[in-house]
This record gives C-alpha cells, sequence and structure tokens, in this order.
C-alpha cells in the first residue's frame, strides 16, 4: 500500500528526514517509536502533505501513485488519514458542518452525488457513539475548548467518518486516561479490516496493548534505525533507546 | 479667516430644494471649513484627493431603475427608494401605519415644521465635519422618519439610495426621532446599477428618547468604482437602547462615521461593522462613542477582510466624562489580510476621565491561519473551500449581530 523510500526533507536548511524507508502493506498494523525530536510528527506531516516541509530526496508510491504529487486533499480523497499530535482549533467552524463538507468534496471527487441529510447524520450517530463523542461536542467549533483527551477522540471520530484507507495516528494516546485509551484504541480496531492499514506513532508500549502492532520501528535522527515484531515495544519499554542509538553512532 | 478652496466637487454642486435656514447657517459655516489633507488627524490614512478632483452631476428627478436582490436585499419591510438621490415615488411604498411620520424632506417640513425644526441640524456636527456642513448647505432631498410613543414599528423601514448614472453626486439626509418607548429598525442600502464615479454623501441624525429603542442596518454593496461618505450621528437618552450594524461589501471609497453621545443613564450602545474590500478599495470606519453619564454600556465589534491591494482603516474613540461612572465599555476589532498587499491601519482611543469603569479594546491583523487550513486539507477539504470557510466562520461572528435573518443571509451570500 505505502512504500517510502530514502525519504529526505528539511525545514529550511536543516534536514530532518534523512533516508528514510518504510513499506507498509494492506490489513497490517505499524507502530513507530522514537526519541522526542526524531522526526515522527515530520514523517506524518510529510505524509500528509504538509508543504511547509520540503522533500529533497526520495520517494513514496501510495497505491501505485506518487503520493508527493498530490495536494493533502487529494491524499485524504484517496484515502490518507492524519491524525494530529497536536490537534488545530478553529473557532467558528462547526465540527459537524466541515464533515460534510469533507465527505461532499470526495464525493465530488470520485463523481458522486452530495449525501444525503439522513445518510449523513445516521453516520454521524453511528461513528460518534463508537468513540463516545457526546452531541455537545460534535456541534461545537472544531476543537474549541475541548480538553485534550476530547481532541484527540475527536481525530478519531473524523477517521471514522472519513472511512480512510491509510492512517497514521501521531500520538494519538498521549494525554488521555485509561479509559480514554481503552475508548480510542477501540475505534481503532473496529476500523481495521484486511483492506486498510495503520500507522501508530507513540512513545508508550501500552498503547500497543490495545492495538497491536505487527511491526515496531525505531526512528531516530531521521531514519528508521530498527525494525522488529512487537516484542521490539516491550524491549524499548524496558532499555529505553540508548542501546539502539550508540549501535548506530 | 480660512476661506474655501474651489474644488470641482464644490463647482459640481448648487443649493436647491429644502428651505430651511439651517442650510444657509451651515452654507456660511462651510466657507471657513477645509477639506482634509493627510495632515488632518482624523483623515491620515484617508485621502480625499481623488474624490474632490472628480466632476460630478446633480440630479433633480428619478430615475427608473429595476433592484433585484442581487443590487439591494429584499426585505419585509417598508421601502422608500431614492435614485442618484432623488425620491422615487413609483419605486417606494406609499402605505406606512397611520401612527408613524415616513416623509421626504421637503414635504416633511409642511406638516411637521415644528418637530424638524427642534431636531434636525441639532446633533450634526457641522463646524467639524466639512462632509457634514456641505451635506447641510446642500441636501435637496432626504427621508424623516417620526416613530411617536410607545409605537413599536414590527417591519423594518428600508431606506435605498441607488445611483443609475455616472458621476452622479448627492447629499442625502436622514432624520430619525423615535420618541419615549418607542422602537424602529431601519435598513438603510447604499447600492449602484452600471453607475461609475459617484459620491454619495449622506447624513443621519438619530435622536434615541427615554426607554426608546433603534437599531440601524448599513449595508453598503456599491459597484467598485463608486464613493460613499456616511455619517451617523446619535444622541440616546436614558434607558434607551442604540445598536447599528455596517456592512460594506464593496465600494472604491467608503468613510463611516459614527459618533454616538450617552446622554442619560442605563443606556446600551452597540457598533458593529464587517467590510470585505477587494482590488483597490479603500475602507474607513471612525467611530465614537460619548460616555456622558453613568451606568451604560457600549459593545462595539469590526471585522475585515481585506484582499488584492485594498486598504482598512479603524479608529475607535471611547470617551468617559469625569462623572460617568460604572460604565462598560467593549471595543474590538479583527482583520485578516488575504494578501501580502493589502494594508490596515487600526487605532483604538480612549481617553477616560471618570475612575469606575471597566474597559477594554483590542485589535489584531493577520493572515489565514496555515495550520487551519492544511487541517482542513487533510480531511479533503480543498485549500480554496477551506479558506472560504474560515472567512466565513470570521464574518460570521459579527454577521450575527444582524436581527433580519433574511439580511443575514443576504450579507453572507455576498461573502464571496
Ligand atoms: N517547522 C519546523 N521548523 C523548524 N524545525 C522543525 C519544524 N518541524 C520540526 N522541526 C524540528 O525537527 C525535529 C523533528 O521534529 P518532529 O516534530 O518531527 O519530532 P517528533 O519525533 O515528532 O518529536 P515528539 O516525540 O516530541 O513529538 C525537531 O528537532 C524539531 O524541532
Ligand atoms: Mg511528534
Amino acid at each position: 500500500m505505502l512504500k517510502v523510500k530514502n525519504l529526505h526533507a528539511s525545514v529550511g536548511d536543516k534536514e530532518i528526514l534523512k533516508g528514510l524507508n518504510i513499506e507498509v502493506k494492506a490489513g497490517e498494523v505499524h507502530a513507530v517509536m522514537g526519541p522526542n525530536g526524531s522526526g515522527k510528527s515530520t514523517l506524518s506531516a510529510v505524509l500528509a502533505g504538509r508543504d511547509e516541509y520540503e522533500v529533497t530526496a526520495g520517494e513514496v508510491d501510495y497505491l501505485g501513485k506518487e503520493l508527493l504529487e498530490l495536494n493533502p486533499e487529494e491524499r485524504s480523497w484517496e484515502g490518507v488519514f492524519l491524525a494530529f499530535q497536536y490537534p488545530v482549533e478553529i473557532p467558528g467552524v462547526s465540527n459537524i458542518n466541515f464533515l460534510k463538507t469533507a465527505i461532499n468534496e470526495r464525493r465530488k471527487y470520485f463523481e458522486q452525488d452530495p449525501i444525503a441529510a439522513k445518510d449523513f447524520l445516521k453516520m454521524v450517530k453511528e461513528k460518534s457513539a463508537l468513540v463516545e463523542l457526546s452531541d455537545k461536542l460534535k456541534n461545537r467549533s472544531v476543537n474549541v475548548g475541548f480538553s485534550g483527551g476530547e481532541k484527540k477522540r475527536n481525530e478519531i471520530f473524523q477517521m471514522a467518518m472519513l472511512e480512510p484507507k491509510l492512517s497514521i495516528l501521531d500520538e494519538t494516546d498521549s494525554g488521555l486516561d485509561i479509559d480514554a485509551l481503552r475508548i480510542v484504541a477501540h475505534g481503532v480496531n473496529t476500523l481495521k479490516s484486511k483492506d486498510n492499514a495503520t500507522i501508530v506513532i507513540t512513545h508508550y508500549q501500552r498503547l500497543l496493548d490495545y492495538i497491536i502492532p505487527d511491526f515496531v520501528h525505531v526512528l531516530y535522527d531521521g531514519r528508521i534505525i530498527k525494525t522488529g515484531g512487537k516484542e521490539l515495544a516491550l524491549e524499548l519499554e524496558e532499555k529505553g533507546y540508548d542501546w539502539l542509538t550508540k549501535e548506530e553512532a | 479667516m480660512v476661506v474655501m478652496k474651489e474644488n470641482n466637487l464644490l463647482s459640481s454642486l448648487s443649493q436647491m430644494g429644502v428651505g430651511l435656514g439651517a442650510k444657509n447657517q451651515a452654507f456660511e459655516l462651510l466657507k471657513g471649513l477645509e477639506f482634509p489633507t493627510r495632515k488632518t488627524e482624523d483623515w491620515r490614512y484617508t485621502s480625499v484627493k481623488k474624490i474632490l478632483k472628480k466632476k460630478y452631476v446633480q440630479f433633480n428627478e428619478a430615475e427608473k431603475v429595476g433592484l433585484s436582490n442581487e443590487i439591494v436585499p429584499s426585505l419585509d419591510a417598508y421601502n422608500v427608494v431614492l435614485v442618484n438621490g432623488v425620491y422615487s415615488k413609483e419605486l417606494s411604498d406609499l402605505n406606512f401605519p397611520d401612527e408613524i411620520v415616513l416623509d421626504t424632506f421637503p414635504k416633511a417640513l409642511e406638516e411637521h415644521v415644528s418637530l424638524i425644526h427642534s431636531t434636525f441640524n441639532g446633533i450634526a456636527k457641522n463646524n467639524e465635519e466639512v462632509f457634514t456642513a456641505l451635506n447641510t448647505s446642500y441636501f435637496h432631498e432626504g427621508v424623516f422618519i417620526h416613530i411617536p410613543k410607545k409605537v413599536k414599528l414590527e417591519k423594518s423601514i428600508h431606506v435605498i439610495h441607488v445611483n443609475t448614472k455616472c458621476n452622479v453626486v448627492s447629499n442625502v439626509r436622514l432624520l430619525i426621532v423615535a420618541d419615549e418607548f418607542s422602537e424602529v429598525g431601519v435598513v438603510q442600502s447604499f447600492a449602484s446599477v452600471n453607475a461609475m464615479e459617484c459620491l454619495t454623501n449622506s447624513v443621519t441624525e438619530v435622536f434615541v428618547k427615554e426607554n426608546a429603542k433603534v437599531v440601524i442596518d448599513k449595508v453598503q454593496s456599491e459597484e467598485p468604482k463608486n464613493n460613499l461618505i456616511c455619517t451617523v450621528q446619535v444622541n440616546q437618552k436614558a434607558n434607551s437602547t442604540f445598536k447599528i450594524n455596517t456592512a460594506t461589501v464593496s465600494g472604491d471609497f467608503v468613510r463611516n462615521g459614527v459618533n454616538i453621545e450617552v446622554d442619560g443613564e442605563n443606556c446600551t450602545s452597540e457598533m458593529n461593522g464587517l467590510y470585505m474590500q477587494k482590488g483597490i478599495q479603500h475602507v474607513d470606519n471612525h467611530t465614537k462613542i460619548g460616555h456622558l453619564k453613568p451606568n451604560c454600556t457600549s459593545f462595539e465589534l469590526y471585522k475585515g477582510v481585506l484582499s488584492d491591494k485594498s486598504t482598512g482603516v479603524f479608529n475607535g474613540k471611547v470617551i468617559v466624562a469625569v462623572d460617568a461612572q460604572k460604565i462598560e465599555a467593549y471595543q474590538q476589532n479583527k482583520n485578516i489580510l488575504l494578501s501580502r498587499e493589502a494594508t490596515m491601519n487600526a487605532k483604538p482611543e480612549l481617553e477616560i476621565f471618570a475612575d469606575d469603569v471597566k474597559c477594554s479594546h483590542g485589535t489584531t491583523t493577520g493572515q489565514f491561519d496555515d495550520e487551519a487550513i492544511f487541517y482542513l486539507q487533510t480531511r479533503g477539504i480543498s485549500k480554496e473551500s477551506a479558506k472560504k470557510l474560515l472567512i466565513e466562520a470570521f464574518a460570521d461572528e459579527v454577521i450575527d449581530k444582524v436581527d433580519s435573518e433574511e439580511l443575514r443571509i443576504w450579507i453572507k451570500e455576498k461573502l464571496d
């Protein structure tokens, strides 16, 4: 589904991704771990199409398409979803209305008619139940006045509404209490199928108790320096990153 | 003594119509005034050079014109239409509720002479504002609205100014007297049809008596090449409510002056504005609220969206007199610049002489929030639509201050 080859990306003169490789197949869950500032969010932003980051080398194949050639909305229409580490607050834009606009723009891209109001409402009801998002939050301005945990739940609600093929969850677990973590993980697991894939960026092994990864990658200084199975997460939890980064140096 | 320099604007004008002593007085006063230059404090960022240089034509007969909802909002209201500054009987509604007075100026004088004499020109600042003095000297038609005691008008009165010819100059005048415990809403629309290089100089005086409520919605949708100067002078007595919303959708040069004297206790005053200039258009909102008596509240919210090379000015003055204790005055001005070449000059001015007051003011001018746009894009909303959503969200806060839903919808449609 996704093949990232030798990806280099910078902001200004600063190179952040320094030759990153990763391959994700349909049906798989990949965990990406790594110390602060190693480039995890940069990787997700580059995959989602943030133009602040300049890709200086490498290629990304997504379902046979050159992903880097597409603008962010086209990537979304093609099924890429990014749950933000820091979801953005947008005063005055209602959570529900913007999702309706989003769904209809995608339908237009695929030359489909706008979604019927009834179907949309049914979908909202179903998907918000999945992450236990209250009506109050659904109708408010996007993320405005949401608590940290509510923002993360709202990200998964949006993911559920948009039914992506490739979801990238950037630290969706940080700031969640145990119950919220379970709810979010339940949401992600319910949406999982043999046709879609998930990249979970996290610092904590505990999330991986709920969302079981097929692969665990360690991202360090802009590169994947180690890949293993889910037991690698346990090892990292125990030993930290030192033993790997020393090897690297 | 300074003697006013001749210019093309002045030589285009001739006195006609209404015979009122006030006109001659203003005319004498005008001779001693000067048009503002960049050195005039209140006009620092707004040059009138271009306006004075043009040659204009003054009309005295109303043209025929079709008014669609595209041009001026079609509202469920009593319509009074002035075409090129001249009252059009044909386009105006002729049936009004008996209890109110709604008349054009020369005619109103015949029947309501004493009321007009005791109010007209009573609060207009002829000696300070040259365009007001110009209006008083040269206006030849206008509208007089009198709402007697306890009358609450359910439908609004819609005064429509429309230009249909090029180079039209008109000095239009509105006088609104709302007696004790009365209520009225007045919509004032400024529009044009195939007209260019016009100058409309409008002066409105509003008397809000004790316990009365007046709401004015000004809708300015002049075609891009037209010029508009609008001065609204308000006097509020005790326990009264006054609100004015100004939506500037278009217009080459638009200057709005709103000046409220709150001359009674327990009053509420509200001023809101939305401006969305494009091209090389210029908009200037100067507001002034003078709290002369204690225990009053005023709210002010002006928001602007400036594209291309357009320019905007906001100047909001709040004055609280020595004995006017327990005043709450809130003012905000927020702007989005859609291009690097658009500019905004914003200046709040507070002159507080009382000590027990609550005042706040703030002004922000910024670009689009790129993070928000990217966020929306990642959800499948195109960049274009994302910008539209953000502009709508920004403008909604102030559009929501307009009470009439049909007018809110009309303004929203003009946002695109
Ligand atoms: N827009 C930017 N401008 C300048 N530097 C940036 C920018 N974005 C990221 N960086 C830098 O790139 C490096 C990687 O940042 P990134 O956010 O990708 O790290 P991360 O792995 O997600 O860290 P964390 O675990 O703290 O979320 C950091 O040193 C960061 O300061
Ligand atoms: Mg990060």
